[in-house]
């Protein structure tokens, strides 16, 4: 059996482990004892592996596992009940550096976007123009259930497609002997009616990657509201934010209101309003999420207005593995709402042949369009 | 390295399964701490292969449950079998027997089809190796039942009760990553990552596997193998396709490997017809050039 105080240290491991982000929980600390029991504790390479094996450390964590249990097994100076790492030092959860140095760029440095929307105002906010035409800051309460609202009623209507699996339904459908013979049993074992099954209506699962550099702050917002109040009607919903670096802000979503969660993302998701790497940003996104994330079932949806300088080579590589995995690529766009606009910005026109359909979003009758577009 | 994995890592290596410490050590802990074992990693990394071969070691029956879209438990765990059914209730119809009789005789054991969650819990004699392959393709719903009669191993049969397992068996779960895990199940299991294999490793694998391919050609082979895993393909030819090209260049009677072959054979290694593009042409040359200098 271990020593008593082996196990504290080893418990320590475990919840400073929790600390860096990694899901380590009870029942994983409570096999990585019977594990350490069962292995050579003097041998670092056996205990490393043995608990990369209890404690269930994904590929994408092993870093940080490797790092933590380096520290560990050198018998490390911050251990204890203390707060470790320091927070200085420690990596949010989920968030994913671009490995290239962030090049901040303000709308400024794209004479384009400033330009396209200078001369006519924001373009095509008609549908409810009170509502829509104020900026997101100025509203209150009230607008954003409005729009919540407005929102929710075009999100029922994301009919869907048809799952594999067979349910009980009355009417037609493939005959079930299961539930036929049970109903028989009623009847002296004479089948008088036959239950039938089909296939249900299956929800989608959304993948939304959104644009929040400077170029796209007077849409992400509204683009984002009308996202997140998909939330409840996809069968799942992961939201990523990029700009200069890529963001997973999924675990947000579980507060109530679309404004808790949009305050949230602007407070936290680093250099919000600042410049974008698109192509570094999905490459980030196709290495440490596509193969967990996208399935045959996933639509993916990116917010961007594709305004992108950076080499054109990586959001090639990047769109062709989105494009190749996901059941649709869906591209809203903004600047689309100018019918002067053409998509000849370098990073729209190197995305645009892995794109099934590019939207404009502009206003609600486009999105309007987009909603039946999703469950296609 | 405690005596007992390295003796593990023996035997699997004798059934012809090149176990590196990280494999061998997780069949050890799964077995001795009785939990499911589930292995991730892409395809062909041999994930499969490590069920057969933990069967092979306890000189036990494979059950293997195939997940797909839309498995559900009629298919998974147990159906009835309703011609017998209904044949026997056709024959008994005039013979007077009391409901109770009829019930007996027809929600009997041997009216029941036993699927593979089922057959695996209810052997006699050694307890079985059970393979739930690709649990990603299932669905969520799918994975909760797993779940329930992973940490219970019982089944409950409305009429017929609960069945409770005779045997424990060794459980193998296998995912492609198609689709992220359930945290509960995670939980439930130890957890294996598969990376592609090392040169030094594949060497191995197919010395072992292709023990008809000379050592310049299997050098070769595994060193072209290596190196267009560091090329950017869609799909990485795992072991599994490694193999597969060796016992094809084997059947060629190739000693040696030369662009004209390669080109031939480049379907048992890649097999997405942009990656066939990626490395047509000028490159397997380059390749060719690369695993010579490697093999030599």
């Amino acid at each position: 059996m271990m020593a008593a105080d082996f196990l504290a240290h080893f418990t320590a491991f475990c919840r400073n482990l929790r600390a860096m982000g990694l899901p380590v929980v009870l029942s994983d600390a409570i096999d990585g004892s019977a594990a350490l029991a069962l292995v050579d504790i003097g041998d670092r390479a056996e205990v490393r592996r043995a608990l990369v094996i209890a404690l269930k450390i994904r590929a994408r964590d092993r870093a940080r596992f490797d790092q933590l249990f380096d520290v560990w097994w050198s018998g490390g100076p911050v251990w204890g009940r203390g707060d470790w790492p320091p927070a200085s030092q420690r990596p949010a959860p989920h968030r994913v550096p671009v490995r290239a140095p962030a090049v901040v760029r303000t709308a400024v440095d794209r004479p384009g976007a400033v330009l396209e929307r200078a001369e006519d105002g924001t373009p095509g906010y008609s549908a409810h123009p009170l509502l829509l035409r104020k900026s997101f800051e100025e509203w209150s309460e009230d607008d954003l259930s409005q729009l919540e609202e407005v929102l929710a009623r075009l999100a029922v209507r994301l009919a869907t497609r048809r799952s594999r699996r067979l349910v009980p339904v009355r009417g037609t459908g493939r005959v079930d002997l299961r539930r036929s013979f049970r109903n028989a049993a009623a009847t002296s074992g004479e089948l008088l009616t036959l239950a039938r099954r089909a296939r249900p209506i299956e929800r989608p699962r959304l993948v939304l990657l959104c644009d929040t550099s400077g170029s796209m702050d007077p849409h992400t917002r509204f683009l984002l509201a009308f996202v997140l109040s998909l939330r409840h009607v996809v069968r799942s919903l992961e939201v990523f934010a990029f700009n200069t670096t890529l963001t997973r802000v999924t675990p947000w979503l579980s507060r109530r209101g679309v404004r808790a969660i949009l305050e949230r993302m602007a407070a936290e998701v680093p250099d919000w309003s600042g410049g974008t790497r698109i192509g570094e940003c999905l490459g980030g996104f196709v290495r440490d999420y596509l193969s967990q994330l996208v399935t045959s079932k996933t639509v993916i949806v990116i917010l961007s207005d594709g305004l992108d300088r950076g080499d054109p080579e990586p959001l090639e590589r990047a769109m062709r593995a989105i494009h190749a995995a996901a059941r649709k690529v869906i591209w809203l766009n903004p600047l689309m709402g100018d019918p002067r606009y053409a998509p000849t910005a370098r990073g729209m026109a190197t995305a645009l042949p892995f794109v099934d359909q590019l939207v404009p979003a502009h206003n609600l009758e486009s999105l309007e369009r987009i909603v039946s577009s999703l469950s296609a | 390295m405690r005596p007992e994995i390295r003796r593990l890592q023996g035997e699997m290596e004798r059934l012809g399964y090149i176990a590196e410490p990280e494999i061998a050590t997780a069949v050890y802990l799964a077995q001795e701490m009785g939990k499911p074992l589930l292995v991730e990693g892409d395809a062909g990394v041999g994930k499969t292969e490590i069920a057969k071969v933990v069967a092979g070691l306890h000189d036990t029956e494979l059950i293997r449950l195939q997940c797909y879209e839309g498995l559900d438990v009629n298919t998974a765990l147990y159906e009835w079998n309703y011609q017998r059914q209904l044949l026997r209730l056709k024959i008994a119809q005039d013979g007077g027997r009391s409901p109770g009789e009829l019930e007996q005789m027809i929600f009997s054991r041997d009216c029941l089809l036993e699927r593979p969650l089922l057959r695996a819990i209810t052997g006699s004699g050694k307890p079985p190796v059970l393979l739930v392959d690709e649990i990603d393709r299932a669905d969520d719903g799918f994975e909760a039942f797993l779940l329930e009669v992973l940490s219970d191993f019982q089944v409950t049969i409305p009429e017929l009760g609960t069945i409770e397992a005779s045997v424990r068996p060794h459980v193998v779960l296998t995912s492609n990553r198609a689709r992220e895990i359930g945290d509960a199940l995670r939980r439930r299991c130890l957890y294996l990552f598969i990376e592609h294999p090392t040169l030094e490793k594949e060497i191995r694998i197919i010395k072992s596997r292709v023990p008809h391919a000379s050592d310049r050609l299997t050098r070769e082979i595994a060193a072209f193998a290596q190196a267009v895993r560091r090329r950017s393909l869609a799909k990485m030819p795992g072991a599994a396709e490694t193999i597969d090209w060796a016992a094809a260049l084997v059947r060629l009677h190739a000693d040696r490997l030369d662009a004209e072959t390669v080109r031939l054979t480049l379907g048992c290694l890649i097999k997405d017809q942009r990656d066939t593009a990626t490395i047509g042409g000028e490159v397997i040359a380059s390749l060719v050039d690369e695993a010579a200098a490697a093999g030599a």
